[in-house]
């Protein structure tokens, strides 16, 4: 059996816009360029083409339309008499019986011409074929549009029918209208179905879903009927009859007993006497409604004889009041009714085969009861009822519940000593752990301890060190002579360092050119008499060495220790007088700061390709 | 809580100190700090590494082992609490700690032992080859004693007139 999904059938295009849908899709799938001059073999099949594919799309359209409708034999009955009710069988059986012609001719057509277009011998030729072929479907569609639109139109309102499943609990509720039958759903379901003082409020069938024994219960709430026969009954009347007659339910037939629907209880006993039939195998229930404007008792004699002959035919009798109970009540007899279905069903069989429950097979035929002594009996009577254990859960509760409460896991440690239980453990101590020095026995090792200590530090005092003194200590003149030693030492080799270097870098200066003046007479003096040599010998040697040169030297001239080199001048005053002409000299040109021969010039300001000419790239509005 | 050992330099890891590198065979290294933690990157190797306690231990310069050493030792079953053990315990932490110091002094003082007659012939030989560099040899001579020679001569260091510098 096919599922079918009534709220999500594809809409039914008018005749016009399945013909518009169908050839711009051809146009649009298939090759649009073709020539007269092409091979005819390719004309050919270009139009050959064009024309299955229109058949082909026709042919899907059309087919998924036929599949999606259902086939009202297919599906339950009770929605194949509502639709029967709704849309009438006759009409959309043959709206889809038509469809299905359509398709049919097309393949037909669509054949017919492909086997004429295979001798088409021109371009011309073949485009009529193929246009014909297609204005054919076409035109068979404009026929087939009325069908269409009626088609658009049933699955438009079968997509707002109410999700009623036929096969699972449900609750039938009907009566008179008015009665206050939608009031009752409204109740107990979340439905919204709008209650007015109008007859025929509803006018069609509406679901409600309500809970009973953590089971999902289908409450349906139906239009109101009168009492005439069968055939003269309205379309609305016949839903609820259709809901009657098809669905398993337990069925709540609402009387009115303040008579303000505006017929008498004598109707309403006529009514139920006339539909009784269709309560057949159904648990039944008589629910009096509006009891808050006349109570039962309050009826005139007849009215409840009536009611009372009413309730016979239910199955059983009650005087609940309130909404609830008559749900509860409804459910119950449904349930029970359901159960008995399923265990005369054949189903029950299935499920008893497979369960066993195995008894112990008795040896002999003694009879072996439960055996408690007499004395464990008195006891247990005379005992006073246990007061409850206290749980960790009520300590919690009282020192303030789940969040705040934290329990003390310490009061369930085994320990020797009760009073251990909370003691703060000590885990580290000076940078050690103490746990690793935990041992049951650690005085005892510590014992050993002390008395190796003990022994080791008589052995140390055996050997005293006196022998570290056997060399001699240096004089503090020799130390200081060992400090100036290393020095030097160190020194050389900072010295040596540097210039190794700057080697590269370091020009190599005569020592007559001798700058820093690192190599005077003075200085070698002073360095001889450190070392403890008279220097004047040498002093005097040096001196009298430079003296010698004296053609290379005008008169009176004497390296004196420390004096600066001339430089060509006679005397350091002509010297000085020199440098100060020159400082002169520029004097005045710094004052008005004009530029000198070493400054630096420019010498285009305004050089020409940069101030003017068109750019290539970009905008010249910065220069 | 633990305190753990440093794997590379042995020292103590406290907590909120240090690394943790997990190999994929399971090992586990804990640093002290990254200065450890880099040297293990590099493969080096921490018997290798002077400032190692394992290096120190292995080349003889700290005491290699010693019963206070073993009285400190991982242990992996846990034992009931007992607060007399655990008191007693913490008193003999104190007084294991404090021999294992004096042990430890006693082993520095062996291993300096000669160090100072060493050091004293060291610098005699030192001063000898090097009076040299401070002392002429004439002086020498004269005064055959490791001292810096006393000053010859005083160098007039006369106050000439300051000549301006020649070269601004």
């Amino acid at each position: 059996m096919v599922h079918y999904n009534l709220k999500r059938i594809t809409v039914v295009p008018t005749g016009k816009d399945f013909v518009d849908i169908v050839l711009s899709r051809t146009q649009r799938q298939t090759p649009t360029v073709i020539h007269k001059s092409y091979a005819i073999n390719r004309i050919r099949q270009f139009y050959m083409r064009k024309v299955k594919y229109t058949q082909a799309t026709f042919d899907e359209k059309l087919g998924t339309i036929i599949d999606e409708f259902p086939q009202l034999d297919d599906i339950h009955p009770f929605y194949g008499d509502l639709m029967n009710v709704l849309y009438d069988r006759d009409h959309y059986k043959l709206a889809l019986g038509q469809l299905r012609t359509a398709k049919r001719l097309v393949e037909k057509i669509c054949k017919d011409y492909v086997k004429l277009l295979k001798y088409g011998d021109s371009l011309y030729r073949c485009k009529q074929l193929k246009k014909a072929a297609l204005g054919r479907m076409c035109t068979l569609m404009k026929r087939v549009g009325p069908s269409l639109a009626y088609l658009e139109q049933v699955r438009q309102h079968m997509a707002r029918l109410p999700s009623i499943d036929p096969n699972t609990r449900t609750i039938l509720i009907c009566g008179y209208p008015n009665v206050g039958k939608s009031s009752f759903i409204n109740k107990i379901t979340r439905a919204d179905v709008d209650v007015q003082p109008y007859a025929f409020t509803t006018k069609s069938l509406f679901v409600g879903h309500t809970d009973y024994k953590y089971l999902r219960w289908q409450v349906i709430d139906t239009p109101g009927i009168l009492d005439h026969p069968l055939e003269d009954r309205n379309t609305i009347e016949m839903l609820s009859i259709t809901a009657l007659a098809h669905i398993r339910a337990a069925v709540l037939f609402f009387v009115d007993v303040s008579g303000s629907c505006g017929y008498s209880i004598a109707q309403q006993a006529a009514l139920f006497n006339s539909i009784r039939p269709l309560f057949d195998n159904k648990p039944l229930l008589v629910v009096c409604s509006k009891i808050d404007l006349q109570s039962l008792e309050s009826l005139p004699e007849e009215d409840r004889q009536l009611i009372m002959e009413m309730k016979k035919e239910a199955s059983n009798t009650l005087t609940e009041e309130g909404v609830i109970n008559v749900k509860n009540t409804a459910c119950e007899k449904l349930l029970q009714h359901r159960v008995e279905g399923k265990m005369k069903s054949k189903k029950l069989e299935d499920v008893r085969n497979r369960i066993h429950v195995a008894m112990p097979r008795p040896r002999d035929t003694r009879e072996r009861p439960p055996v408690i002594p007499a004395g464990v009996l008195e006891a247990r009577a005379a005992a006073p009822p246990r007061a409850p254990r206290r749980l960790e859960k009520d300590l919690e509760n009282e020192n303030g519940g789940a969040g705040v409460y934290s329990a003390n896991l310490r009061r369930r440690y085994i320990l020797a000593d009760e009073s251990w239980k909370e003691d703060v453990v000590p885990e580290i101590a000076d940078g050690h752990n103490i746990a690793d020095f935990i041992d049951t026995d650690i005085l005892k090792r510590l014992d050993e301890l002390d008395r190796e200590e003990h022994q080791r530090q008589e052995g140390e005092s055996e050997e005293e060190d006196m022998d570290d003194d056997e060399f001699r200590k240096l004089s503090p003149e020799e130390q200081e002579a060992l400090a100036a030693i290393r020095l030097a030492r160190r020194n050389i080799r900072e010295e040596h360092r540097l210039k190794k270097t700057t080697a590269d870098s370091r020009p190599m200066v005569p020592r007559k050119h001798d700058k820093d003046k690192r190599f005077t007479v003075s200085r070698m003096e002073r360095h001889l008499s450190n070392l403890g040599i008279d220097p004047s010998a040498a002093a005097a040697r040096a001196r009298s060495k430079s003296r010698g040169r004296k053609r290379d030297r005008s008169l009176g001239y004497d390296e004196e220790d420390g004096a600066d080199a001339m430089d060509g001048f006679k005397d350091s005053a002509q010297k000085q007088q020199a440098l100060a002409l020159g400082k002169k000299a520029m004097k005045k040109r710094n004052k008005f700061a004009r530029k000198g021969e070493a400054d630096r010039t420019i010498v285009n300001l305004r050089p020409k390709h940069l101030f003017a000419g068109k750019r290539s790239t970009g905008k010249t509005d910065r220069r | 809580m633990r305190l753990e050992k440093c794997w590379f330099c042995s020292s103590t890891i406290y907590p909120g100190h240090g690394m943790m590198y997990v190999r994929n065979d399971a090992k586990i290294f804990r640093f002290c700090r990254s200065k450890c933690h880099k040297n293990f990157k590099m493969k080096r190797n921490p018997r290798k590494v002077k400032w190692t306690k394992i290096y120190r231990k292995l080349h003889g310069k700290e005491l290699p082992q010693d019963t206070t050493f073993e009285l400190e030792r991982k242990r992996n079953r846990p034992e009931r609490y007992d607060r007399n053990v655990v008191e007693d315990t913490v008193k003999a932490m104190k007084k294991i700690s404090e021999t294992r110091v004096e042990r430890e002094a006693q082993f520095w003082k062996n291993r300096m032992r000669g160090k100072k007659t060493q050091q004293r012939r060291e610098d005699l030989a030192e001063l000898q080859q090097g009076i040299h560099l401070v002392k002429a040899p004439t002086a020498l001579l004269e005064e055959p004693s490791l001292t810096l020679p006393k000053e010859k001569m005083k160098v007039k260091v006369s106050v000439e007139q300051e000549s301006k510098a020649m070269e601004s």
